[in-house]
């Protein structure tokens, strides 16, 4: 839906009710505990650095049959679609580019979040998020291929429990190769959560909220790291950090993330060389439709003219 | 920036300088161009700070307002920026041609001071859970020569270190309203620890190499460049010796990436490293320069210098 | 998936793949780029080399099964229906590319001068197109935004489906000369700048494309007039 600017927007005054419960506010340290038990095991059994992409991951391309491409990521309770369009004209352009654009767009679904309702007008997390996808797929489309024109890449999340960038990156880069859209590499993304010493790749919702907190003691690390990497040219495509974290521990971040893209990547492997399959087999069946289609006409038509000499 | 063309040769003679440690202007790969700071310009705003780097100009204002803290951080105040890109920068802001510029440059400045370990927002707080303090920094670009991101950082923490918050006498709980009592001095306010404010560094890379503060040409040979919010250090704000409180590292509290190119993850830590080393000393100078000013304001010896400069 | 149906298909590529070293032997073609000595795939599709003999290395190519995303390039041939006529220009929609149909339409302009090659200052565009012929044109280099410029001075360019003033829908003119064209139904006469096919043939002088890929696309063309 459009924003509306004819009238006032003002702030939405409802809340949700879970502001009321006990779970709203409590204190760092329970929450903490909440997440990790004391085996050192996440609150859905996973080990620290164990992202969801190995024990299940879902995607699939060929979602929307209106796009040229598109794509579904499913990370347990993280779920996006995406979905590519040829190009277009750049509105209000008005310069001559040697380079086409991408145009990104994340859009959150309404009820997509736990606590707050989205809403239909972008917000500056959206629009953030927006902007960190083109950064990360610009360096892997060939975009001299499309001067003065762009590709509309969209990415809807459906719901999201954490790690929704790397969730959005990893659907649009499948999403382009869907589409045919020439790409130099295959793209994927990764996030970790930092709380203290504790490094949570691929966080769930409830681990991202934590490592945004500020620890109460003074010093500690925190925050969130999503990296996406180019896989086969090992470059770094976008890098994005929050929070507050020193050096030793962003390096040892980059060293996980960098281990965790590459584990993604025989997936998205696997996804588009189904993909190919599929349409090659689809293709030929379609091929073999036509042909027979052809004998049969063929062979009216040979009975016609019998008809037509004879007769 | 639009204009400036550069030949090959050019752009390999930029490189090389840049490999050599020793650029076109004579500065080594982490240091600044020489800029200009004044405090206190603005009379209506709480703080205010005027920065020119280069041809970059930059003009912040603080306005402290009063407002009901988030629900779910109760004891905390509220900081929002605003950039804006106006035409006069650049005709090429005209119309909403800036907006872009001015909302990544508005959401990098929140995400950098979002940890309460670069600004803490508790000194904010006025009553728990029913009023606080909530800053609005307006950030104006007077003229737009490159280098946005740090000439911005660097001018809101020193309008930060500007703004006086009045004191609050009382505050009564009246049925379930709050009612302040204000002091009707003005200068009986209270200054914000911003020691801890962090200022963005924006690593230009060319070739293998990345340098900080890139000139338009240097620009023009880069394809990547990476920015890093890197926390300051409380002991370059005072003036009181603090030796048993050991000196506290640079943490990183925003990182990202900017422009259509890519780096090597070994690049990638190489640069954040050399940023936290360029913000060390680029937080240093700036708090030298900010305590010399006070106290030339204090001892009323202070010239102002306002805009015809 | 069985082995056996993998061989079938051949060798699929995913973008990023290296392919083989880049050297005087080996030339990237179309869904290929080449970085620091190796061919690397752009495309999820098949690959497919093939001998030049002329440049005597292997073309390595990457076919995807669907049509990639691309634009008129400089010097392809394009299918496109002309929308407006005007004394000093003709404005068209590009519907195809070569052999591969565009999903979206893109704009081209087909300038007085570039309508034949000869005779140039006496061309009236009023009687070389009419809106809704369609024909075949070159792309020529890109200048403006978002038109295409197009060029049929040539002898194989030109009007190749057309509908004379009054026929009935769907029934198309038949060319009696180059500069000429005729309604078979009712006979009515009208000048066109004609492209020289047969229209069985229409494709064998342009491409080098197998024949049953380039009637698929002249069909939606054809749709499209209809």
């Amino acid at each position: 839906m459009p924003l509306d600017y004819r009238r006032f927007n003002g702030p939405e005054d409802s809340v949700s009710y879970k502001r009321f419960t006990k779970d709203y506010l409590k204190s760092y340290s329970e929450l903490y505990n909440n997440l990790i038990d004391e085996k050192g095991r996440r609150k859905d059994g996973r080990a620290l650095e164990e992202a969801r992409s190995m024990c299940m991951f879902f995607a699939r391309t060929d979602m929307v049959s209106q796009a040229k491409g598109s794509a579904y990521i499913e990370l347990k309770k993280t779920k996006a679609v995406c979905s590519v369009f040829d190009p277009r004209e750049i509105p209000h352009q008005n310069e001559f580019s040697q380079l086409g654009q991408l145009f990104c767009e994340v859009k959150f679904a309404p009820f997509s979040c736990p606590n707050q309702r989205r809403t239909h007008a972008p917000d500056a997390d959206e629009k953030a998020l927006s902007v960190a996808l083109r950064q990360a797929l610009e360096p892997t489309v060939c975009r001299h291929l499309f001067p003065n024109y762009q590709i509309d890449v969209f990415v809807y999340i459906l719901e999201n429990d954490g790690s929704c960038l790397a969730a959005a990156i990893n659907a649009a880069g499948l999403a382009l190769a869907n589409a045919a859209v020439p790409m130099y590499d295959i793209i994927t993304a990764c996030s970790v959560a930092v709380i203290g010493e504790k490094m949570f790749v691929d966080p769930t919702e409830a681990e991202e909220h934590l490592a945004m907190m500020t620890p109460e003691k003074e010093g500690t690390n925190h925050g969130i790291i999503t990296m996406s990497m180019l896989s086969e040219l090992k470059q770094v495509s976008d890098f994005t950090q929050i929070g507050s974290m020193d050096t030793d521990c962003v390096t040892k971040a980059i060293e996980i993330l960098e281990k965790e893209c590459e584990n993604i990547v025989p997936n998205i492997q696997k996804v588009l060389v189904l993909n190919v399959v599929q349409c090659i087999e689809q293709r030929k069946q379609l091929e073999e439709e036509a042909k027979e289609r052809e004998q049969a006409l063929n062979a009216k038509m040979e009975e016609w003219k019998q008809l037509l000499n004879s007769g | 920036m639009a204009g400036l063309l550069l030949s090959e040769t050019e752009k390999v003679f930029i490189l090389h300088g840049v490999q050599d440690d020793y650029r076109s202007d004579g500065r080594s790969n982490i240091d600044y161009r020489p800029m200009e700071l004044e405090t206190d310009v603005v009379s209506h705003a709480s703080g205010s700070a005027r920065l020119r780097l280069a041809n970059t100009d930059i003009l912040v204002g603080v306005k402290t307002e009063i407002d009901v803290p988030k629900p779910d951080k109760p004891d905390s105040g509220r900081i929002e920026f605003f950039v804006d890109c106006s035409a006069n920068a650049t005709p090429e802001f005209e119309g909403r041609g800036g907006e872009q510029l001015a909302s990544s440059i508005s959401n990098l400045m929140q995400r950098a001071y979002h940890s309460s370990q670069a600004f803490n927002l508790k000194q904010l707080c006025i009553f728990e859970g029913k009023q606080c303090w909530k800053l609005y920094i307006d950030i104006l670009i007077l003229e737009c020569g490159g280098n946005l991101c740090d000439a911005v950082s660097l001018a809101v923490k020193a309008a930060l270190f500007n703004t006086r918050i009045p004191f609050v006498k009382a505050a009564l709980m009246d049925g379930g309203n709050v009612d302040l009592q204000l002091s009707d001095d003005p200068y009986d306010s209270k200054l914000l620890d911003v020691g801890s404010a962090p200022l963005l560094v924006t690593l230009c890379k060319i070739g293998e190499n990345c340098v900080v503060d890139p000139s338009a040409e240097e620009e023009s040979c880069s394809v990547i460049s990476l920015i890093v919010g890197v926390t300051g250090n409380r002991q370059y704000y005072t003036q009181e010796e603090e030796t048993d409180k050991k000196t506290m590292e640079g943490k990183c509290t925003t990182i990202a990436m900017h422009g259509p190119g890519s780096v090597a993850p070994k690049t990638l830590k190489e640069a954040i490293n050399q940023g936290i080393i360029a913000a060390k000393s680029l937080d240093e100078a700036l708090g030298q320069a900010l305590l010399r000013e006070r106290q030339e304001n204090i001892g009323f010896k202070k010239h102002s210098y306002g805009f015809l400069k | 998936m069985d082995k056996e149906k993998l061989k079938e298909i051949g060798k699929i590529c995913i973008p990023g793949m290296r392919l083989s070293p880049a050297d005087d032997e080996h030339i990237s073609g179309p869904g290929t780029y080449d970085l620091q000595g190796y061919i690397y795939a752009t495309l999820a599709g098949i690959l497919k080399t093939e001998r030049d003999e002329t440049r005597k290395a292997t073309v390595i190519t990457v076919v995807s099964p669907r049509t990639p995303s691309v634009l008129p390039r400089t010097g392809d041939i394009v299918t496109a229906k002309v929308t407006v006529v005007n004394s000093r220009m003709v404005q068209c929609v590009i519907l195809c590319v070569g052999a591969s149909v565009l999903v979206r339409p893109y704009r081209g302009v087909l300038k007085k001068e570039d309508i034949k090659s000869t005779d140039k200052d006496r061309i009236d565009p009023y009687k070389c197109f009419r809106p809704g012929d369609v024909i075949l044109a070159r792309v020529l280099p890109m200048t403006e935004i978002h038109w295409y410029h197009l060029s049929t001075a040539e002898n194989e360019l030109g009007v190749v489906i057309a509908t004379a003033e009054g026929s009935p829908q769907g029934v198309g003119m038949v060319p009696i000369s180059w500069s000429e064209m005729q309604c078979p139904k009712t006979l009515v006469k009208e000048p066109r700048k004609v492209a020289r096919v047969i229209p069985e043939n229409i494709n064998q002088n342009l491409f080098n494309v197998g024949k049953d890929k380039e009637k698929k696309s002249k069909e939606p063309a054809e749709d499209k007039s209809n």
